[in-house]
């Protein structure tokens, strides 16, 4: 598993995709830091961590994750890790760890809204680190679904899109009947960016994750037989 | 080393590969024979554990690749067909990356990627992305990454693909070498690759093994026969009769008419008989000028087509059988159903 791991994580930072996903989010993060943190003129950054997790990962869920196996699959390489003694249980964890590498990194350079705020007021730490956490396992949710998308394919594109889709409809289709509203990792959100864990909301986007890599096992593993 | 047990592999209602067995001992080297799309690479898939038999099962070193992967996975260096890369990885990276993944430890990797990319004269180039790498050189790396971890077992998909021919005998040297203390095998559909390299050859086609010998032996098989090519000009038509005048030949059949009117025969004679001196004298009395007279040797090519066709005429026949009889038994029916009315 070490060893997908880290060469995925270093894969992201050969190729420009790395730089692009720390970018974009740090550009949404600066957005709403305006937005909710300055026009307010407020110390909290709970809005400013629910707001980017948001929108943030509907485009950079999908760019991390459409080609994690699609582009294998299409390359062939595929065929390298397949025959190679390593378990299928390895290779998805040691690819959803090195995409989840990418996101803290991110968050470790979002601490700078907290000491520009630091600057002008007396921001809670504490709160700070709960919104940071929640950030972490609604990512790894978004991710999980991404890694899935990119199981069933080989076609990145169409990996993207059902990854944006989904997002973008769990985010929609609770308007139009409830019973959507728990296909949606947002949801699992709300009391973090008030600073509370709640037992609840990390098991419920614990298990959503955990769903969705076993998923992608289990259609990796089925290659095997299908293909 | 290698056991194949009745192994059979489908898509849908298509038989990829239609129940094959054979062995591969210890320090072999192997060599998969078959037109394209013979089951050569879903063969080799199915050793390497990437794709599972339909039925069957395949032990390597002892181990069953669909019960206990991970250790026979490891015993199993593989070159894929097509030369997978990672393309933003270097050589050096990918080799790394490729001993990592087979389980190396840490502190004899270093050494063990050096001493293979010395192997594989890719030194010079390590530092190179792949993906800037010519065909030649992908290859190599391929192959540098099916090495890498010392295997028990080495298997090639078609290594020469795409060579130029300076290349290609570096690469069979390299088999070569490989093969003293390695079990190799690889798949080509170039006969003198597989003659030259190979201590045995398993011949395939559409999913059926039609021959496993030594490529000595096939080349015998087809040697029993003593064909000679002549081309002649013949005026009078006299080559239709001509079978009666010469005693010992068996068959001749017209294979090509020239343009300047020349035909080109081939005569099959018995076997370990020069029928030259015979034809040459009979054919200059009948007053048939021959123009080109030229013994045909036998190759491995030859084994190959015949092999292949004479499979193909036996499943033909049997076909034409089924259908004849198939046939009958319509008309039989009807004649029932007429005696009945």
């Amino acid at each position: 598993m070490l060893a997908v791991l880290k060469k995925e994580f270093k894969s992201y930072f050969l190729s420009p995709i790395g730089y692009v996903v720390i970018g974009i989010f740090l550009f949404v993060f600066s957005v709403f830091f305006y937005l909710t943190t300055i026009l307010y003129g407020t110390v909290d950054l709970g809005s400013l961590y629910f707001y980017t997790a948001l929108y943030g990962l509907i485009i950079i869920a999908p760019i991390l994750t459409m080609r994690m196996f699609a582009e294998e699959r299409k390359s062939g390489t595929e065929q390298l890790i397949l025959t190679s003694p390593v378990s299928m249980i390895g290779v998805v964890f040691g690819k959803f760890l090195a995409a989840m590498g990418v996101i803290i990194i991110t968050l470790l350079l979002s601490f700078m809204y907290f000491f520009i705020v630091q600057y002008f007021g007396k921001p809670n730490l504490s709160a700070v680190l709960v919104h940071m956490l929640g950030f972490v396992l609604v990512s790894g949710a978004a991710i999980s679904i991404g890694m899935f998308a990119s199981s069933i394919t080989e076609n990145q594109i169409i990996a993207g899109v059902i990854t944006i889709a989904f997002l973008v409809m769990t985010l929609f289709l609770q308007d139009v009947n409830s019973v959507f509203a728990n296909a949606s990792i947002m949801n699992f959100y709300n009391n973090f960016s008030s600073g509370v864990i709640s037992l609840k909301e990390v098991l419920g986007l614990i298990s959503f994750t955990a769903m969705f890599i076993a998923f992608t096992i289990i259609v990796m593993q089925r290659r095997k037989l299908v293909k | 080393m290698i056991q194949v047990e009745n192994v059979t592999k489908r898509y849908g209602s298509f038989t990829a590969v239609n129940n094959i067995s054979f062995e591969i001992d210890e320090g072999e080297v192997v060599g998969f024979l078959g037109p394209n799309g013979a089951g050569k690479s879903t063969t080799m898939n199915m050793i390497t554990g990437f794709i599972e038999p339909s039925e069957g099962k395949i032990i390597v070193d002892g181990y069953d690749i669909s019960k206990k992967p991970k250790k026979a996975k490891r015993q199993i260096g593989y070159m894929p067909e097509g030369v997978p890369l990672y393309s933003d990885l270097t050589v050096k990276e990918f080799v790394t990356y490729m001993a990592e993944l087979k389980g190396c430890e840490s502190k004899t990797k270093k050494e063990k990627v050096q001493k293979v990319l010395e192997e594989t004269g890719l030194v010079d180039v390590q530092n190179k992305l792949t993906k800037n790498l010519s065909r030649g050189y992908k290859q190599r790396v391929s192959m540098a990454g099916a090495l890498v971890g010392d295997p028990k077992v080495i298997i090639l998909d078609e290594p020469t693909v795409g060579l130029d021919p300076k290349q290609v005998t570096e690469i069979r040297t390299l088999i070569k070498k490989l093969g003293k203390n390695h079990t190799v095998i690889l798949s080509s559909h170039i006969l003198s690759e597989v003659s030259q390299i190979c201590d045995k050859v398993i011949i395939i086609n559409k999913g059926k093994i039609i021959a496993i010998d030594t490529p000595e032996n096939l080349e015998n098989k087809v040697v029993d026969e003593n064909s000679i090519y002549v081309t002649v000009e013949d005026s009078e038509e006299k080559m239709s009769n001509i079978k009666d005048k010469l005693s010992q030949v068996k068959e001749i059949k017209l294979i090509a008419k020239n343009e300047d009117k020349t035909k080109k025969y081939i005569i099959i004679g018995e076997k370990n008989v020069d029928l030259r001196k015979d034809i040459f004298e009979t054919f200059a009395k009948e007053g048939i000028t021959i123009f080109e007279m030229k013994k045909a040797d036998a190759t491995l090519e030859d084994a190959f087509m015949k092999i292949i066709e004479d499979t193909q005429e036996e499943t033909n026949k049997l076909n034409n059988k089924e259908e004849i009889t198939k046939k009958e038994e319509n008309e039989n029916e009807k004649a029932n159903k007429k005696e009945e009315k």
